[in-house]
């Protein structure tokens, strides 16, 4: 993306000092600035971006796999609750994940509709009551992310926030093990 | 029978005219989308190995890209039946904005062919 974003500043750049150094406004024609300009490097651009966005799109869909993990994900006004398939373990308003896998969280509202997103992962989703929305996200270095509800659902709706921690592999379990425990 | 001045304004709508065949291809191909993941069309497959999921939305698709050939073709034949500069000017105009509206829904919509319709 920078390195996209530095050649289409530096080709505005020249386009830009052709009208004002002599030797290259020869080069500008309009029949060029209008054939490169508005047809061949935008034509380029958007279809490097849409086979990227149609590679990841597919990579993001959530697919069952041995590597994945299903976290189950409960709004209500104005908490959240994470439950962990294969564990007694239900946290509030706390988020465990590992680091460098795949997981889907399968969300949804027990009362309005919410929105669940943690902007330093990926895009957000709807908690929909009495609908199961999944969206994959995967963290690739451990430590604290912050997660918000991003759909207006009442007077609590500023505060209904979350915090996620991003495990290590090897401590995972230990930090469900911990939060079973209490 | 249809005045200069209106035959004028009926020229100049259709300069949007491919753009908007392409949005209301949008809204239909998005609309069938949904209808057909909520209904689980996509499981299964009806004929060689496509689900009734891809070919409704093949099906809708050839229609509009054929719609999208058909308005070019009509553009083209009335510019050449223009009998003023200005007339053909606009005739012209319809007729490139069309052929760049026949692209971009081939662009866009490449992907009914190519991508997983909903999810797993």
């Amino acid at each position: 993306m920078l390195a996209g974003a530095t050649v289409i500043f530096l080709a505005t750049s020249l386009a830009l000092a052709g009208a004002f150094i002599p030797s290259i406004r020869p080069l500008l024609t309009p029949k060029r600035l209008i054939l490169w300009g508005g047809l061949v490097v935008p034509s380029l651009g958007l279809t490097a971006l849409v086979a990227g966005a149609f590679t990841l799109g597919e990579r993001l869909l959530p697919r069952q796999g041995a590597e994945t993990l299903r976290i189950e994900v409960v709004a209500r006004q104005f908490a959240w609750e994470f439950r962990y398939p294969g564990t007694p373990v239900a946290t509030r308003d706390v988020l465990h994940i590992p680091v460098g896998r795949d997981i889907d969280f399968a969300v949804t509202s027990e009362d309005v509709i919410h929105s669940f997103w943690i902007p330093r992962l990926g895009g957000k989703i709807d908690a929909i009551p009495g609908h199961k929305n999944i969206v994959r996200l995967r963290a690739d270095a451990p430590g604290t992310y912050g997660g918000i509800c991003a759909e207006y659902c009442g007077e609590g709706h500023a505060p209904m926030r979350f915090i996620v921690i991003a495990h290590a592999p090897e401590d995972y379990e230990a930090a469900l093990t911990s939060e079973a425990a209490r | 029978m249809i005045d200069a001045t209106s035959g004028r304004k009926i020229l100049l709508l259709s300069l949007a005219a491919g753009f908007g065949l392409w949005a209301v291809a949008f809204v239909a191909l998005y609309a069938m989308l949904s209808i057909g993941c909520a209904f689980g069309w996509d499981r299964g497959s009806l004929v060689l190995g496509l689900s009734l999921q891809r070919l409704q939305l093949l099906l809708l698709l050839g229609i509009f890209l054929a719609l999208h050939v058909a308005l070019v073709v009509g553009l083209s034949a009335r510019q050449q039946r223009s009998d003023t500069a200005t007339d053909r000017f606009l005739h012209s105009a319809a007729r490139l904005a069309a052929i760049a509206a026949l692209a971009a829904s081939m662009f866009t919509y490449c992907g009914t062919v190519l991508l997983t319709t909903c999810n797993p």
